[in-house]
């Protein structure tokens, strides 16, 4: 997918942790720039090119949500995933006015973070007004409100419709049940229960229904990822 | 010990200075009073005198100094005590005629006003009598003195001077009594709390203001300190709670990992089986923070300021949406989750925190009932709303109905179920921010979990006013309890 090495600066000031970080960034194809203070990130958030941020609300010097409106006031928009150890809402509320783009809390899977930040990434490209969402042989008509997979028209209930329509725009991106509660059902909790994949779980149902090859996968860890089959 | 401290206490200090003003006040007042009626009546006098001179000047012009002579010779024998005197003398101050005896000494040298007190004047009296008396030079060179016993005027100023002294005096006496008495009283309710707040500081938090049951305002700051103390205490014994939790619940799995992970150090290097066993661990750390996040979330909704951040809900479309989330479970159970809402249902709220308790109970309902599931949101009272999840299960032995509020509490036979038993520990703290009465009921068969909210008032709507009813801490616990998740 990456016609050319997208950039993330991770801000971070746990040495381990940023090179962890680092790694599984590098892993999916990120060069990554590291910076271990708030002052470091402003530098290299004004200078470089990224295509994310990521910052860690609590850094030594300057702190993380500072950052960000500073970025923010001096016009760069590049996405930012905060990332910190204050779950609260409120604490949420705050990153995102400050300017951020996502809240992640600590601790998080590693794979939790890299579904953020493809997110983002590709919130930075272009963003195409479709009425018509495709992936291999299954179709989403946004205005008929209609899904047909192979030519055969799918009954989804309308949430089911929603949840597919956010797995088709996020095609081959891996997606966290986070994620999902967030941009389906606008909640922002972390369910203790395995509630989400159970509705996945009846939606692949509908949609991989038969022997027809499977777009819908569990990624394990992190939550699902819709892919046309190889 | 009470004495010097009243004495040493601001009430004490404000009292006095009370009286001190007062005192002041009252004697600027008499003084005023003593001052303005002396003046008066020395007038009146003054007065008095003047009329009598100018009588006998005007005799003494007409007749000359023997008809002056003769008037006070006929005033003497006729009164002699009406406290009129009269006296005339030749130019060596020798009498020649009036009720005097002696010229007196302070009228030789000068004319006009003199006062005196003359020996022989009055000598019935108690004491000698004071007079005033307008001295003046005749031309023939004789002397004439008229005046008045003015012994009345000072009497009656003795009188005035007499009643101001007497009159301060018990004045400030009293008002000393009284700030004594309201100081000592003050010094005593104040030192009740103070004896409370020593107390506390050197024993713990359970100690409690007394109060005497008069609802004046010590008792109402009593109260008000008691509610405070009681809310402290409330949030001291959640974080050491969390603090004992994390000692047992998270100890052990931590231990059980270091414990495989040793082994596995030790044994020889076999890809498959360190790939197994790096997986297993990363699963069951997974657990382990998820729990930790668990309790510090519970802590922290424990202890946030009630209404921050909080917005009308409609609770109604909420329990739709929790119930269309949990729709999929339900069916993979085989067993039918409904859900009936109001119209309208609106509660100030945190809409995450709400969803997530109704999760937990709708949750708890499936996993433990294994039966139809039904979901209620409907008016309560006035302008209240009550949600309630009911199951058909089997419910829980009458024991363990408080427990199952307590964190990481589950009942033996919901053990081999998913879950940490941090659930309902939750949905009690949500229900607490909201001022929710969280009540397990009796659901013949089964059991319904009722949340009462109170009424969203118009002012609640505004951002940062306080909810319309007070949270209550008391959990009411009617028949059956549910289960823990």
């Amino acid at each position: 997918m990456a016609e050319f090495m997208r950039k993330v600066l991770v801000v971070e000031d746990d040495r381990e942790t940023a090179g962890q970080m680092a790694a599984c960034l590098a892993e999916s194809g990120y060069a990554v720039d590291l910076a271990v203070d708030g002052n470091e990130a402003l530098e290299r958030g004004r200078s470089g090119d990224y295509a994310v941020i990521t910052v860690d609300r609590l850094l030594p010097g300057l702190d993380g949500l500072e950052v960000v409106q500073r970025l923010r006031t001096t016009g760069v928009t590049t996405p930012a995933l905060i990332i910190s150890a204050l779950g609260e809402v409120d604490d949420r509320v705050r990153g995102l006015r400050a300017g951020g783009d996502d809240y992640l809390v600590k601790p998080f899977a590693l794979a939790e973070m890299l579904a953020r930040v493809d997110a983002l990434a590709r919130r930075s490209g272009t963003v195409v007004k479709e009425t018509v969402l495709r992936v291999a042989d299954l179709e989403m008509d946004l205005l008929a409100r209609r899904v047909r997979r192979g030519g055969v028209d799918l009954e989804l209930l309308p949430r089911e419709f929603q949840l597919l329509e956010y797995f088709m725009r996020n095609e081959g991106r891996v997606v966290s049940r986070a994620m999902l509660l967030a941009n389906v059902w606008d909640v922002h909790f972390d369910p203790m229960t395995n509630i989400v994949d159970v509705y996945v779980g009846r939606l692949r149902r509908k949609v991989d229904a038969g022997d027809t090859p499977p777009l819908i996968h569990t990624v394990r860890g992190v939550g699902f990822c819709l892919r046309a089959p190889q | 010990m009470l004495l010097s401290k009243t004495l040493r206490s601001s009430t004490f200090r404000l009292a006095i200075l009370y009286v001190c003003l007062f005192g002041a006040s009252v004697a600027g007042l008499f003084g005023y009073v003593y001052w303005s009626t002396t003046k008066y009546v020395k007038e009146r006098y003054d007065n008095m005198i003047a009329a009598d001179r100018r009588e006998l000047l005007g005799t003494y012009a007409h007749g000359g100094r023997d008809a002056l002579v003769r008037e006070l010779s006929t005033h003497a024998a006729t009164s002699p005590m009406d406290g009129d005197i009269y006296l005339l003398s030749d130019a060596d101050y020798v009498p020649i005629a009036g009720n005097l005896k002696e010229w007196p000494a302070v009228a030789r040298t000068s004319e006009g006003w003199i006062e005196f007190s003359p020996l022989d004047w009055r000598s019935n009296a108690k004491h000698r009598p004071l007079l005033r008396a307008l001295v003046t030079a005749l031309p023939d060179g004789t002397h004439l003195l008229a005046g008045e016993d003015i012994d009345d005027m000072s009497a009656f100023a003795r009188t005035i001077n007499r009643g101001l002294a007497f009159g301060v005096t018990l004045l400030c006496l009293l008002a000393a009594a009284a700030g004594i008495s309201i100081t000592r009283r003050t010094v005593a309710r104040i030192e009740a709390v103070n004896a409370t707040s020593r107390a506390i500081m050197a024993s713990g938090l359970g100690k409690r203001i007394p109060t005497r049951g008069t609802k004046d305002e010590w008792d109402q700051l009593a109260q008000n300190l008691n509610s405070m103390l009681e809310r402290i205490e409330g949030l001291v014994r959640g974080i050491k709670e969390v603090s004992d939790n994390i000692a047992h619940d998270l100890r052990t799995p931590l231990m059980r990992m270091r414990g495989r992970l040793e082994v596995a150090l030790r044994a020889r290097r076999n890809a498959d089986a360190d790939e197994a066993l790096i997986a297993h661990t990363v699963a069951e750390l997974d657990e382990v923070l998820k729990t930790f996040s668990s309790l510090l979330r519970i802590s922290a909704v424990e202890a946030r300021e009630r209404t921050v951040g909080f917005a009308a809900v409609d609770l109604g479309k909420l329990a739709a949406e929790v119930a269309d989330l949990f729709d999929a479970a339900a069916e993979e159970r085989g067993v039918h989750l409904r859900c009936s809402a109001a119209a309208t249902a609106p509660v100030l709220g945190d809409r995450d925190l709400l969803f997530e308790a109704l999760s937990n109970l709708i949750d708890n309902a499936l996993k433990h009932g294994q039966s139809d599931v039904e979901v209620s949101v409907e008016p309560d009272g006035v302008a209240g709303v009550r949600l309630t999840v009911r199951d058909h299960g089997p419910g829980i032995p009458a024991g363990e109905h408080k427990r199952v509020f307590q964190r990481f509490y589950r009942l033996e036979h919901s053990r081999s179920t998913p879950g940490n038993g941090l659930g309902l520990s939750l949905v009690q703290a949500v229900a607490q921010l909201h001022g929710a009465e969280l009540a397990l009921v009796e659901g013949m068969p089964g059991l319904a979990v009722e949340l009462r909210f109170p009424a969203l008032s118009v002012t609640d709507a505004s951002p940062g006013a306080a909810p319309a009813r007070a949270p209550s801490a008391a959990v009411e616990f009617d028949a059956q309890a549910t289960r823990p998740g």
